[in-house]
C-alpha cells in the first residue's frame, strides 16, 4: 500500500513529480495506491493527465488507485471532464484506505 | 453579483513556465483580495482554472525557439466581471473553439475544451505574428 501526497499545484510544472512517484510505486509489484489530494491547491488538465497516466500504469500492473480529499477546485475539474466516473474519490485518506 | 465601481488592473510580462504560472495565479489572488472574495468563490475559481489552462498553453507553445518576445498579460475588472488577455508569439492556433473534450483514456487535449466550458467568453485572434487570447468571466 502506498499513499502519495503531492502538494501545491498539480499542473504542467508539478505533474512530472507525480508521474515519477507512481512509476516507483509500480516497480514493487501490483500496487495499491492512494493519492492524498489534501495538499493539492490546484489541478489543471496536465495534472489530470498525470493522474490518468497513473491509473493506466497501476491497472496495467493489476493494481488499484484511489483519490482522497480533493478540494473544491479539483472536484469541479473532475466533474467537468466527467473523470469523476473514472476516479471515485473519498473524503479522507482513512476512508480511501478502508477495505482497500 | 456585479463588480460595480471596483477597479482592478494588473499587468505583467513573463517568459518562463514556472514564473508565468506563478504570476497568473498570484494575479487572481490579488483580485480576490481587492474584491473581498474568498478562496472558495466559485466564479473566480472557475476563471482561475481556465486561466491556468490557457496560460500553460501559451507558455508551452507560445514561445518558439529563437524568440525573445515575452508573453504579455493583463487582468482587469470591467462592469460585469473579470477579463484577462494574453499575447504570445507562438504559431497560429487552429480549431481552438471546436476541440471536444477527449475520452477518459486520453492523458491530454482537455485544456481548451475545459477553458471554453468554464468561461463566458474565450476569444482568440491571430494578429500579424502574435496570438491574442481573451478570457471573460462574469462575477
Amino acid at each position: 500500500m502506498t499513499v502519495l501526497a503531492p502538494t501545491g499545484r498539480l499542473d504542467v510544472a508539478g505533474a512530472p513529480a507525480l508521474k515519477y512517484a507512481i512509476g516507483e510505486a509500480v516497480k514493487n509489484g501490483p500496487p495499491k495506491v492512494v493519492i492524498d489530494m489534501e495538499g493539492v491547491s490546484f489541478v489543471d488538465s496536465t495534472g489530470l493527465g498525470s493522474v490518468i497516466s497513473a491509473l493506466k500504469q497501476i491497472r496495467g500492473s493489476q493494481g488499484e488507485l484511489r483519490l482522497a480529499a480533493p478540494n473544491q477546485q479539483v472536484r469541479v475539474v473532475l466533474e467537468l471532464t466527467t473523470l469523476d466516473r473514472v476516479f471515485p474519490y473519498y473524503a479522507t485518506v482513512e476512508e480511501a484506505l478502508t477495505g482497500f | 453579483m456585479g463588480t460595480g465601481h471596483r477597479r482592478f488592473e494588473f499587468h505583467a510580462t513573463f517568459s518562463g513556465l514556472d514564473e508565468g504560472l506563478d504570476i497568473l495565479h498570484d494575479s487572481v489572488d490579488r483580485l480576490r483580495r481587492a474584491t473581498g472574495r474568498g478562496p472558495d468563490d466559485r466564479a473566480l475559481m472557475l476563471f482561475e482554472t481556465a486561466l491556468g489552462e490557457i496560460g500553460s498553453n501559451v507558455l508551452t507553445h507560445g514561445k518558439p525557439a529563437g524568440t525573445e518576445r515575452p508573453v504579455e498579460y493583463t487582468l482587469r475588472l470591467d462592469g460585469h466581471g473579470v477579463v484577462a488577455s494574453l499575447t504570445d508569439s507562438g504559431p497560429r492556433v487552429h480549431e481552438h473553439l471546436s476541440r471536444e473534450m477527449p475520452g477518459h483514456e486520453h492523458e491530454d487535449g482537455r485544456g481548451l475544451a475545459m477553458a471554453r466550458s468554464l468561461l463566458d467568453e474565450l476569444g482568440y485572434e491571430r494578429d500579424g505574428e502574435v496570438n491574442r487570447w481573451k478570457l471573460v468571466k462574469r462575477l
